[in-house]
């Protein structure tokens, strides 16, 4: 059964391997972090393909985001965030080639051992999928959410009240 | 009226109001009026010797003003500009225009990165944490809008504001969304990333020739796209008497691209550690109380 959203399962999971690839390929650290952000797009764009539209719409989102970040980090602390002295991403060659190969077998030994079930042809539309997301959230799986959700932003105030030290050791 | 020839009539509003947008962004900085200066600079522009700097990133060069002109396509084609005239109607339509104006940044930090030049750096971090300032009210001053339509199709938000505009429904989230949406088309006083005196132009300073034009044509278009989100959002849409629909978007967007304008010319630019710092301590704490002020009035 090839359809139009099996044919762009299949690039656009591909595209995400490849940019997530060529995240070790490069020497820059923002090319780096670009690329895995084109990694998490084209994952972004698997959900959509999928239809379920608020996960892929947020995933796009939030990883805009997150990356950019991320490159702003890597950049404060590599010493050479260009990469003008060719300097390698990868570290301990033997062992994180053989760490990969396991990795990987693993991870495609669990998805083709998976019992996946049924291809599901009926499922509600956007609109009921943002309803029905919004009830796990609030309903069963509020506590979870909650104290993840309270703890990520005392994270971010405690975070910011800290980094305004300047401010706050004014010299006598 | 026919679909196509509706689709034909917003298609040249929206182009001549990015045009009156032009004439508007050149008075915000001289104070002159000149309605033949946008076509000037584009041919300008247009015919120029594109200048690249010595060890540019071709990539992201070449990916940047593709992707700038991208994102605001997509918004674009996502607000409902009359009863039924709007390109998709998306079930996450008012995530997804934060979804795709995060990439605005993506765009100028790209640029920024790729031309191998300070100012241009600087001012695509500058982007950055222009973004981390106001990406927090943005998304929960829409989060108030949603929970009135209680759906986030934007059709649905336009109806919601049948009885009482979301302006006067929620004000706190609309003064959050105003402020939040100038800095999202880093017009000023919120143009840290392209600062004509402190940076030279920021992430345009080393741009020349169809890539400066690109940005420059995708800006304007950005902020009319931004400006007809805060009519959806906040101003009641394609609300209004007499005039047909799509008519009453487009002079309410034009409006809010005006002040956008107006404001820039009247405001000194704020500084980017003022910006984080006032977002951060007045701008979450009031967007929570806006959420906090709907949630109360929805459920009295």
């Amino acid at each position: 059964m090839i359809s139009v959203q099996l044919i762009l399962l299949i690039i656009f999971g591909l595209a995400a391997i490849w940019f997530g690839w060529r995240v070790f390929m490069t020497s820059s650290m923002v090319r780096s972090a670009l690329s895995l952000l084109a990694s998490m797009v084209a994952i972004g764009i698997l959900f959509l393909v999928m239809e379920a539209e608020f996960l892929g719409v947020l995933q796009i989102m939030m990883m805009g985001t997150e990356m950019s970040i991320m490159a702003i980090f890597m950049m404060m602390y590599m010493m050479d965030p260009g990469g003008l002295g060719q300097m390698d991403m990868y570290h301990q060659k033997n062992i994180s080639i053989a760490a990969g190969v396991i990795v990987t077998v693993l991870i495609v030994g669990a998805a083709l051992a998976a019992d996946w079930g049924t291809i599901a042809t009926q499922f509600p539309g956007p609109h009921e999928q943002n309803r029905l997301l919004g009830m796990e959230i609030l309903k069963r799986s509020m506590m979870i959410f909650e104290t993840a959700g309270v703890t990520i932003l005392t994270g971010m105030i405690a975070s910011i009240a800290v980094a305004l030290s300047i401010k706050n050791s004014v010299e006598k | 009226m026919t679909p196509f020839l509706t689709g034909f009539i917003i298609i040249l509003l929206f182009l001549s109001g990015v045009y009156v947008a032009a004439v508007m962004e050149r008075w915000s900085v001289t104070g002159h009026v000149n309605w033949g200066g946008p076509v000037r600079s584009f041919l300008l522009l247009f015919a120029r010797e594109e200048i690249k700097t010595r060890k540019h990133d071709k990539v992201f060069f070449e990916t940047a003003p593709v992707l700038f002109i991208g994102v605001i396509l997509l918004t674009i084609s996502i607000l409902p500009f009359g009863r039924g005239s709007v390109v998709i109607d998306l079930g996450t339509g008012a995530l997804f225009i934060n979804a795709a104006l995060v990439y605005v940044m993506v765009a100028l930090l790209m640029a920024g990165w790729a031309i191998n030049g300070v100012y241009a750096m600087v001012g695509g971090w500058r982007a950055l944490a222009q973004l981390i300032a106001y990406s927090m009210p943005v998304v929960m001053a829409l989060t108030a809008t949603v929970m009135r339509a209680e759906s986030m199709f934007l059709t649905d938000i336009v109806e919601s504001q049948q009885g009482l505009w979301n302006i006067l429904y929620q004000p706190v989230g609309f003064i959050l969304f105003y402020i939040s949406a100038l800095a999202i088309t880093f017009l000023p006083p919120f143009d840290l990333p392209t600062a004509r005196g402190e940076l030279a132009g920021g992430v345009w300073a080393d741009l020349t020739g169809a890539r400066k034009l690109l940005f420059r044509l995708g800006r304007l278009t950005l902020v009319f796209t931004v400006s007809a989100a805060v009519v959806v959002l906040y101003l009641g849409g394609w609300m209004g008497p007499w005039l047909p629909d799509f008519v009453w978007t487009f002079l309410k967007t034009l409006l809010v691209a005006a002040s956008f304008f107006a404001i820039g010319r009247f405001m000194p630019r704020i500084r980017h550690d003022h910006l984080l710092e006032y977002n951060w301590k007045y701008g979450v704490p009031l967007a929570l109380y806006n959420i906090f002020q709907v949630g109360v009035v929805l459920l009295l």
